[in-house]
């Protein structure tokens, strides 16, 4: 069975590399997908990947497991995202998602209609308010838990639920739609 | 997680988005920089003991004897104008953080550096962001020599480069509640960019720390 988070983190803490690379295959897609979908630009996301990791690494002598991994890393990740925004002007983003959007069938019909729904679910994920996108991001992509959505954002549990509810109705009426 | 927060529609269509990873480059540098931390003896989870015990008082002390030496400079180079004294931070609480000295620096601000090349510095160099495991108390003097600098109008470039200078060792030599108050003081007076690059370093250093929602109205520009 494999180590917990928090178990390669604390490892990794006393000068265990490879347990820090268990760790990094396991987070950084979804990490990277987190980042990706709350900026403007594919090369701006790369830059605050790395970023994000660069400051887990530094901060890896003053870890402890107090919470989940998965937790303090997105913690890491929201500020950073906010230091982003807030030098932005919180400006909407736009995804290059074109090349991201795969063809639902061959019937051309079909890939239209595909392509046209995937942007209609796209263009309503950007055009959420930061703090909703990222509480949907934070649940749907790390898998985090309305009480750690809070606790990354700062905010409280009844701030994350609302933000992730408004998130999802927006998002199903655009599926819907 | 409750069934109501998530919709089994919104998740596939997000799923459709696409499942985009980090290129191989990027995890390459990622990785080359963990394994170069690693490398670095960590610093130890207990208060050294015996002949590795002087290293952090004499490492604050440097950080005192730089800093006053940087702002008695600065002084020297211009009259210094009439400006109240900062008060003298309050003794350091129990609460203050046991921060170990950091292995892993930086080079240059991220636009002078090759793009994914991270590099660290082993640890016989003296460390920028080093900490005693408790920061040190500072005289009167010191304090007040380090605190002018940061309430000083214009200055000339090289000065206020010191300035600069001297006001991020003055930071690294501070507890986190310390920091945020002087951030506050920033905002207050109107010195929105000093407070948004000092809370982006806050940030840097304490990534995870979680300011009280009274103290961020205080330091967030609104």
């Amino acid at each position: 069975m494999e180590a917990p988070d928090e178990q390669l983190m604390l490892a990794y803490r006393d000068g265990d590399a490879g347990a820090f690379e268990t760790l990094y295959r396991r987070h950084r897609a979804r990490l990277y997908r987190f980042v990706l979908r709350g900026v403007k630009s594919r090369a701006t996301a790369e830059e605050l990947y790395q970023e994000i990791w660069i400051r887990v690494i530094e901060a890896r002598e003053r870890y402890t497991p107090q919470a989940r991994f998965t937790t303090w890393l997105y913690t890491i990740a929201h500020h950073m995202l906010v230091d982003h925004w807030r030098q932005r002007g919180l400006s909407l983003v736009s995804l290059d998602g074109s090349e991201s959007i795969p063809d639902a069938a061959a019937d051309p019909q079909a890939q239209a209609a595909a392509r046209q729904g995937l942007t209609r679910f796209m263009q309503a994920l950007e055009a959420l308010p930061p703090v909703q996108r990222e509480a949907f991001l934070l649940h749907e992509e790390a898998g985090l838990t309305v009480a750690e959505i809070a606790s990354a954002t700062g905010s409280n549990e009844q701030a994350a639920k609302s933000r992730l509810r408004y998130a999802l109705a927006k998002l199903k009426a655009a599926v819907d739609g | 997680m409750a069934d109501e927060d998530r919709d089994p529609t919104v998740s596939q269509r997000y799923r459709e988005l696409g499942r985009e990873e980090p290129p191989p480059e990027l995890d390459a540098a990622i990785l080359a920089a963990s394994r170069r931390a690693a490398e670095v003896h960590p610093a130890p989870l207990v208060a050294p003991t015996g002949r590795r015990r002087w290293y952090f008082p004499v490492a604050a002390a440097a950080i005192i004897v730089l800093a006053a030496a940087v702002t008695f400079h600065m002084d020297r180079q211009q009259p210094e104008p009439d400006m109240p004294v900062a008060a003298a931070p309050a003794p350091e609480s129990a609460k203050t953080p046991v921060i170990k000295p950091s292995a892993v620096e930086r080079k240059a601000p991220r636009a002078e550096a090759p793009k994914r090349e991270r590099r660290t510095d082993d640890a016989r160099k003296p460390a920028a962001y080093s900490f005693a495991p408790e920061p040190p108390a500072q005289t009167a003097e010191a304090q007040r020599a380090a605190a002018a600098p940061a309430t000083q109008g214009a200055a000339s470039a090289p000065a206020a480069r010191s300035e600069v200078h001297a006001a991020r060792l003055m930071a690294q030599a501070e507890s986190p509640e310390r920091t945020l108050e002087r951030i506050a003081e920033l905002r207050r007076q109107g010195r929105h960019e000093e407070a948004d690059q000092a809370l982006k370093e806050f940030r840097k250093r304490y990534p995870d720390y979680k300011i009280p929602e009274a103290m961020l109205q205080k330091v967030e520009k609104k």
